[in-house]
């Protein structure tokens, strides 16, 4: 295992993106950081800016505004970067798959931009706390 | 106003309704042809003191209508003003902007989405379409659905 790898799993640091969410997936996330589930005393920490980030927690299914920015926030975030994919939405387009504006689901822009990017899925419309911090431990496992 | 005054006084504007349907105690269609339109509007919100709600817009094969939807809030009274938009290769209608100052967005997001020219809208700018989208595209006719 790599020294990078190795301390990205130490304590990942997220950055939230929101590509076309509908908020919901957003509030779960909040929901993580606040006292009840408090992942801060995991070392999971929210940062302001990708060039920070260990990891990108990216909501929405991928709108048509939205890609470039997605791929240039990804573009930014230091590697290894793990992508989470937040709910239904980026994970298949959810119920918005034959919208005019969803150029999603996320991952498949995520691979046109680095086809070896490491990317995670937490499905669910919205995914509890639980399962959003089971995903991530699931997925830091996994690397 | 009751409910029986608020009816009458809606005769009003009967000159420039071309059809009435009352479908429930509390609903109301109120048909015109798109001229009058802003001006059936300005009587409601103005005169009848209603609430703008939001507009609507349906995309009817041969033609377009843009219904204008009013509350009268003590009756619990929905007005819907329905203007028929007869020209589909250039489909234009009046901005109520200038009167009810409410309409500015919805009127924004229907010249995005449905391609209706509102004259004399303050600020027709695009509002939620993406800033590449095709000019000239509209992805909620039913051409476009197709």
């Amino acid at each position: 295992m790599s020294w990078k790898i190795k301390y990205l799993k130490k304590s990942p640091w997220v950055f939230h993106v929101n590509v076309g969410a509908c908020n919901n997936c957003d509030i779960e996330i909040v929901n993580c950081l606040t006292p009840k589930f408090d992942v801060e005393r995991l070392g999971i920490k929210l940062v302001g800016s990708p060039r920070h980030a260990d990891a990108l927690l990216v909501t929405g299914v991928g709108t048509r505004q939205a890609v470039p920015r997605l791929k240039e926030v990804y573009r930014q975030a230091s590697k290894p970067c793990v992508v989470f994919l937040i709910g239904a939405c980026p994970c298949g387009t959810g119920i918005f798959s034959n919208g005019y504006h969803v150029e999603g689901p996320v991952d498949k822009l995520i691979k046109e931009e680095d086809p070896n990017a490491i990317i995670a899925y937490v499905p669910g419309c919205p995914p509890k706390p639980e399962a959003i911090i089971s995903g991530v431990v699931k997925a830091l496992e996994a690397i | 106003m009751n409910r029986e005054e608020l009816i009458k006084k809606l005769e009003e504007v009967k000159d420039k309704v071309t059809a009435v349907e009352q479908t429930t105690d509390l609903r109301i269609y109120l048909s015109c042809e798109a001229q009058n339109a802003p001006g059936i509007c300005r009587f409601l919100y103005q005169d009848c003191g209603c609430r703008f709600v939001i507009c609507s817009c349906i995309d009817a094969d041969d033609w377009f209508e843009v219904l204008y939807h009013f509350s009268y809030d003590q009756l619990g009274f929905i007005i819907t003003v329905k203007a028929f938009i007869r020209d589909r290769q250039n489909p234009a209608i009046d901005s109520i902007t200038p009167s009810v100052p409410g309409a500015e967005w919805i009127e924004r997001e229907m010249h995005d989405v449905m391609g209706i020219e509102f004259r004399n809208h303050p600020d027709m700018r695009r509002l939620i379409l993406a800033d590449d989208w095709p000019q000239g595209v509209y992805p909620e006719r039913k051409e476009a659905k197709k």
